[in-house]
């Protein structure tokens, strides 16, 4: 019950209109890009854009696909023979598949977004470029061919064969070291045999099982190391490489990996493990420090629910505080929603594909008959669906022509590629994130 | 079935998103600090799978903090910290909740009982052989943050209190925090919204619930929450803005009552969460708009900021950092660590305190290699822990734009 | 060619065949099982797993309900380990005739299966995304058992007594000498050679295949093969049996098993057992199926598709195999076909295996003129001395107690490393679909995809096998793995199984494995 001094600052507001706020549904102030996807096209789109004094805002549902990859960049690995050169395959290639996107590229393009993204990530150290692939260790010991690789695992490259002693941590099951060793040795690689062994290191870190990143976490102390080190340096003999997991710290990898290696005083490299990628989170925050460091922001726990259009424009994208819907407006928009990976693109029960945020039509859908094939390693008549794009990324409707003014599209989300078989997943995400925001400058002005 | 299928399909069934990428343990603040605590991915959608309404299989899932950045990170919409509260209240109705959660689970009622003999109550909670006492009769550990009750709550406050006339009002839920430890934050709030033309209605409110949903009481938050509803979603029905600055409270009625205690339909919450605002969401919005006051002075100061958990699971981005950015002067430093480690009522509990201050030694050390004279955090519960980490003062972040109007400091 | 001397053997190593060598060898015959693949890899190991109560068929077929529910009282003694207590609920849904629910209560009441009538409110408080528009609601005493469980503890009582299982070894002729069975030719399909077994008595339960081994000895048995298709989804969508209350049809139950829930199934007849695919058509009509029982499936994550062959016996010809019978029948060949020293069983349900094999070894005896009473319903097996139901928190509290000291491999199923290496030690088999018989490795949401790298270098590692051995088993699981999948890939599972693709194909590169030539070959 209350006693009326004043004028009821508790519970009357009596006569007095709702502060003009925003509302339900009304929104944020306009910028000029909003980028959809956290994955590394979104992200190089993102920071080539803010870089260039574009205010940027990256929205997405969640971290994106840098935590499930290797962190190498794959340009073209297999097409599909095994690709030496990139830069000399690619024109076949581009020919031989006229609907991929590096077909709407072009080697110069690629190239130019390759050596603008090394730049980025300068602290990562990529080696590699398009004239040779390197050809990397799996986890199950295939050499994997792969053009860029972060400082600390491009000591890994198999050419010219070698010796390698691989090694194994008992508390990771995520790397076998055994049949990674066994594999190598049977390895098909170009001038010379490669020699590989397997060791163990017991190291008691007080659980039995610690996951690639627990691990990496663990390494990041001194301590840790230096009984690493102990450990292992009377198990290595003469003229080998050093092999690990790639565990080799989060923060300061580049760092770690120099330290073992002087005190090893041999290459040592690390291999990449089943998901999550230590490699690759150390490169979400390399990309995101750098959007940051360009004044971009990004928002996580945004997934967008929908859009805005009118007169063939995107006038907004829709995410949800609550039960609130929150506008993100913006002059141009960056689709880089990971395809049917990422979930930008999905199909429900009755099997038919939808591209989820725009609605943007989808071209490669299976013809007639099943969208899977019955064995396994196929090319599935599914496994190329997506959204179309012209030279300048922009997403083609029915008639071949943009279906969205302001919209660019970038990634996973474009059709026409298979990057886990061609292992070119990231060179055609790094190269279409950059292509798409080369259109947004030369629109924006 | 009150919402009963819908949080069966939305929560529980949202686990078949699981593609067991492990994104989520690899953000978990927790699983990064103890081996004990096996993750998210593993607690929610993974052991969901097993979970039959029958007996509970779960133990280590007691170390679940509730901090939320599991399900802010998934790419796919799990619903992983809503799968694993909802677990986490199963395990312990079927344990049995210890009366120190019943009790650090309602802070309202604590702080109503020690009131008026608050000063009494301030001088045993700063005494070692009390806590010492405190710990082992109770749980809550020797040295855990626990905040001084004010002498007088900020209802009483607004009660003697003769407002601003002004056009256009919001209203102001301030939660228990503001009422019985920090009023002062609840008379700068007000100050703040009035020198931007807003008239400030405080009504009669009660708690959220959110520390009885934390705990596993679940039936006691359904009420808490739903009265907490009744009073404000009359003024949220006529158009004004709820504006909030507890933000983990702020988060309960956007989205956690719902999404958790299964009240989906519940027409008064419904009605509130459209209508609520983080305090700096909402002033950034009126910025956007050309609406807010931006004669800030300059404050010279190094700040370190921190969005808690709780702040990030409204899905806005960090609205405060974009405010703090229009004082001139003020350095912040944008913190990307997840989380402080206190999460609500976690950080308090005798076995639980070594695991939230390891979980927030990264945020500490930050701070303290930031030089910092003070630091700021929307939520009053990482305040508290930090400042008693760091020793740094820890302030809200409109406490900064206060001091940056110029507008007198509280008696 | 190598030689073995047995008492009986058995043909078929699903649950008829190895109920056989149990109840067999426990009166005091030596007793030997052929198998030509896993244990449980013909109908047993593909049906959804429902332990009935009767109260399916208490209207259409009252005798197999009598049965059912007798079993169903004895196997819950002798095999608690294997079952997990859901209880069943009866629904009549909107696509049900409700006059069939009184035939129903009053067709329970005749043949002695218990059901209790409950308000349906109380039905979807149970089980909150069954269908709000039900009418009404029974609960019988059906229950989930896990056939692989049974069937492996089934052989391990055999054991106990002596019996002996050879999987992987396929019954290539009969020997078949002066009007009598005398034993079998067998092909070991993993150590590549033949194998004559002499027995003093076969028997023939090999199920959908019975036929095909009858004919061995010049014997027409004709078994019609009904396939029915069944899928698996991702999370219990209930916790209790719920079938429709209404005449047996497509689509009218769901199963909660282990961690999943199975909609089925399908009865279509097919002309080989071993020849069949599942058809789109077929998915659609289950996915239908279960939306009337549960709303909201279509959204539900399907997590894998597969087919078994019901073996329907039947002396005329009949169009829908649903009207068939489904009791089983004992084939006396010396009575029918003038062949000594052979008997076959065929038709029936999983959850009469026991009785099955009780007839049958009582036929046998009597042929034999040998005294030896069955004690199969009176001896627990192996785990299931104390009589406890399994609980599916099982894994979990056991994984619980051991975090800081193993390992888990599959995380989806909760399998650890000790319990990985164990199992193959113990089957010393270097097929990764064997232990996922075993301990439903690789079952989960991820089908493998992260388990299958771990499994394969434990493998290597125990077996000591060469790389490309190694690397065959994991092939050849992804392809098994694939053919589950393929059917129901939409929605969440399809995104799954691009991140599998990523990390099989884009990460480890296993297409590009060196690989042995497989030393057999492999079977459709």
């Amino acid at each position: 019950m209350s006693t009326s001094r004043g004028e009821g600052t508790r519970g009357r507001i009596g006569h007095r209109v709702p502060g003009r706020g925003p509302g339900p549904g009304r929104g944020r102030g306009m910028r000029d890009v909003v980028v959809i996807g956290a994955g590394v096209a979104g992200l190089a789109a993102a920071i080539r854009l803010a870089e260039a004094g574009l205010s940027v805002e990256v929205v997405a549902k969640g971290v994106g696909a840098t935590h499930l990859a290797a962190a190498v960049v794959d340009v073209l690995g297999y097409a599909p023979g095994r690709v030496d050169s990139p830069a000399e395959a690619l024109p076949a290639f581009v020919r031989d598949h006229p609907d991929h996107p590096y077909a709407r590229l072009g080697p110069e393009r690629i190239a130019e977004a390759l050596s603008w993204f090394r730049g980025r990530v300068a602290e990562l150290g990529y080696r590699g470029g398009l004239q040779r692939n390197l050809l990397l260790p799996s986890a199950l010991g295939v050499p994997r061919p792969t053009a860029l690789a972060p400082a600390t695992m491009a000591e890994g490259d198999l050419r010219g064969g070698g010796r390698i002693v691989v090694v194994g941590f008992r508390a990771l099951k995520d790397l076998h070291p055994r049949l990674l060793a066994e594999n190598l040795a049977l390895a098909d690689v170009p001038g010379g045999r490669v020699e590989a062994r397997a060791a163990e290191v017991a190291l008691d870190l007080g659980a039995a099982d610690l996951g690639a990143v627990a691990l990496a976490r663990r390494m990041e102390d001194p301590e840790v190391r230096k009984e690493l080190l102990t450990e292992l340096e009377p198990a290595v003999a003469d003229g080998e490489a050093v092999a690990f997991p790639a565990v080799l710290g989060l923060d300061d990898a580049p760092g770690i990996w120099a330290e073992l290696r002087g005190a090893l005083g041999r290459p040592v490299f690390e291999v990449p493990t089943l998901p999550p990628s230590v490699p690759g989170i150390r490169l979400f925050r390399a990309l995101r420090h750098a959007l940051r460091r360009a004044g971009g922001r990004l928002t996580m726990g945004a997934e967008v629910v929908g859009a805005e259009t009118g007169n063939g424009r995107v006038t907004a994208v829709l995410t949800r505080t609550g039960s609130r819907a929150v506008r993100h407006a913006a002059r141009w928009f960056v689709l880089a929603t990971g395809g049917v990976g990422g979930g930008g693109v999905g199909s429900d029960s009755t099997g038919a594909f939808r591209e989820r945020v725009l609605g943007l039509p989808l071209r490669f859908l299976p013809p007639e008959g099943p969208p899977f094939l019955p064995g396994y390693l196929g090319a599935h008549p599914a496994a190329r669906v997506g959204v179309a794009v012209d030279e300048r990324m922009r997403p083609l409707g029915p008639d071949d022509a943009p279906a969205l003014e302001n919209v660019v599209a970038a990634g996973a989300t474009i059709g026409g590629a298979e990057p886990w078989r061609e292992k070119s997943g990231e060179g055609i995400s790094i190269a279409t994130g950059y292509a798409a925001a080369g259109t947004v400058l030369a629109e924006v002005g | 079935m009150d919402g009963t299928a819908t949080i069966e399909e939305l929560v529980r069934g949202s686990l078949d998103r699981c593609v067991k990428c492990t994104i989520c343990e690899t953000a978990c603040p927790v699983a990064a600090v103890t081996p004990l605590f096996p993750g998210p991915k593993y607690a929610g959608p993974q052991l969901e799978r097993f979970r039959t309404g029958g007996p509970s299989p779960d133990r280590s899932l007691d170390l679940c903090s509730g901090c939320g950045i599991c399900t802010h990170v998934c790419p796919h919409g799990v619903k992983v910290a809503e799968i694993n509260a909802l677990a986490r209240a199963a395990m312990k109705a079927q344990r049995g909740v210890p009366l120190r959660d019943r009790i650090v689970a309602r802070p309202a009622t604590s702080a109503r009982l020690a009131r008026p003999v608050a000063p009494l109550a301030n001088a045993l909670l700063a005494a070692g052989w009390f806590r010492a006492l405190l710990e082992r009769s109770l749980g809550i550990h020797r040295r855990a943050p626990l905040p001084p009750f004010a002498g007088r709550s900020f209802q009483a406050w607004v009660r003697r209190r003769r407002p601003r006339a002004l056009p256009r009002a919001v209203v102001y839920f301030h939660g228990c925090s503001t009422n019985h430890f920090e009023p002062r934050l609840g008379r700068m709030t007000l100050e703040v919204l009035e020198h931007n033309g807003l008239h400030v209605a405080v009504p009669p409110q009660g708690c959220c619930g959110l520390p009885l949903q934390s705990n596993g009481l679940l039936g006691a938050a359904r009420r808490y929450v739903r009265g907490l509803a009744a009073r404000l979603a009359p003024y949220a029905r006529r158009g004004y803005p709820i504006v909030a600055t507890s933000t983990s409270c702020a988060l309960m009625l956007k989205r956690e009552a719902m999404e958790i205690l299964g009240l989906e339909d519940d027409p008064d919450l419904r009605a509130v969460s459209e209508r609520l605002y983080d305090v700096c969401e909402f002033l950034l919005l009126l910025h956007e708009r050309g609406e807010l006051r931006t004669d800030l002075r300059p404050v010279e100061l190094t700040l370190p900021y921190h969005a808690p958990c709780q702040q990030r699971g409204h899905g806005i981005g960090k609205p405060a950092l974009e405010l703090l950015s229009l004082v001139p002067g003020l350095r912040v430093v944008e913190s990307d660590v997840e989380c402080c480690g206190i999460a609500g009522t976690y950080g308090v509990k005798r076995e639980k305190y070594d695991v939230a201050m390891a979980v927030g030694e990264p945020l500490f050390r930050l701070i303290r290699d930031a030089g910092a004279d003070a630091a700021a955090c929307d939520s009053e519960t990482c305040r508290w822990q930090i400042a008693h980490a760091t020793g740094v003062p820890t302030l809200h972040p409109i406490e900064i734009l206060h001091r940056a109007y110029g507008l007198a400091p509280p008696a | 060619m190598r030689r073995l001397e047995t008492d009986v053997l058995v043909i078929g190593g699903g649950s008829t065949g190895t109920g056989v060598l149990r109840d067999a060898a426990m009166r005091g015959f030596r007793t030997l099982l052929v198998e030509r693949g896993d244990l449980a890899t013909g109908t047993t190991g593909r049906f959804h797993g429902l332990l009935h109560s009767g109260g399916r068929y208490v209207v259409k077929d009252p005798r197999a309900a009598r049965e059912c529910i007798h079993e169903n009282r004895i196997l819950r003694r002798i095999a608690a380990d294997c079952i997990e207590d859901t209880g069943g609920l009866f629904v009549t849904t909107p696509l049900d005739d409700p006059a069939y629910a009184d035939r129903f209560v009053a067709a329970c009441r005749e043949t002695g299966v218990p059901c209790e009538e409950i308000p349906v409110a109380e039905a979807l408080r149970r089980e909150p995304r069954l269908n709000p528009r039900i009418s009404r609601a029974f609960v019988v005493p059906d229950a989930a058992i896990d056939s692989w469980k049974t069937v492996w503890a089934t052989v391990r009582s055999a054991q106990e007594h002596g019996g002996e299982v050879l999987p992987y070894h396929e019954v290539l002729r009969l020997l078949v000498e002066d009007g009598a069975v005398r034993g079998a030719v067998v092909r070991d399909h993993r150590g590549g050679e033949d194998l004559e077994i002499r027995a003093a008595f076969t028997i023939n339960a090999a199920g959908a295949w019975a036929g095909r081994i009858a004919r061995m000895a010049g014997c027409e048995v004709e078994v019609i093969p009904g396939k029915g298709i069944m899928i698996a989804m991702n999370h219990r969508l209930v916790n209790t049996v719920v079938n429709r209350c209404e005449m047996p049809s497509d689509g009218d139950i769901i199963v909660p098993i282990r961690t999943v829930s199975v909609i089925g199934t399908t009865d279509v007849r097919v002309a080989d057992p071993d020849r069949w695919e599942i058809e789109p058509a077929e998915v659609q009509a289950m996915l239908d199926a279960g939306e009337n029982l549960v709303p909201g499936f279509r959204r539900a994550r399907a997590l894998r598709a597969w087919g078994g062959v019901r073996p329907l016996y039947q002396e005329r010809k009949a169009a829908d195999t649903r009207d068939v019978t489904r009791a089983h029948t004992l084939l006396d060949h010396r009575a029918r076909d003038g062949v000594e020293r052979f008997l076959t069983i065929t038709g029936g349900k999983f959850c009469t295996f026991r009785r099955m094999a009780e007839e049958t070894v009582d036929a046998m005896c009597a042929q034999l003129g040998v005294e030896a009473r069955c004690r199969t319903a009176e001896e627990p097996l192996p785990d299931s001395e104390e009589a406890r139901y399994y609980w599916l928190g099982a894994r979990v509290a056991d994984r619980e107690a051991t975090l800081l000291e193993d390992q888990l491999i599959c995380e989806c199923e909760m399998v650890p490393r000790r319990k990985l290496e164990a199992a193959i030690r113990r089957r010393r088999t270097a097929d990764l679909d064997d232990l996922r018989r075993s301990l439903r490795l690789g079952m989960g949401p991820c089908q493998g995809g992260f388990c299958m790298y771990r499994a394969t270098g434990i493998l290597h590692r125990e077996l000591g096998l060469e790389a490309p051995r190694a690397n065959r088993a994991l092939l050849d699981f992804l392809q098994e793995r694939w053919k589950g999948v393929r059917p129901v890939l939409y929605g969440d599972q399809l995104r799954q199984a691009r991140l599998d693709d990523w990390i099989f194909q884009g990460l480890l590169d296993v297409e590009h494995l060196p690989t042995a030539r497989p030393a057999e070959v492999a079977r459709g």
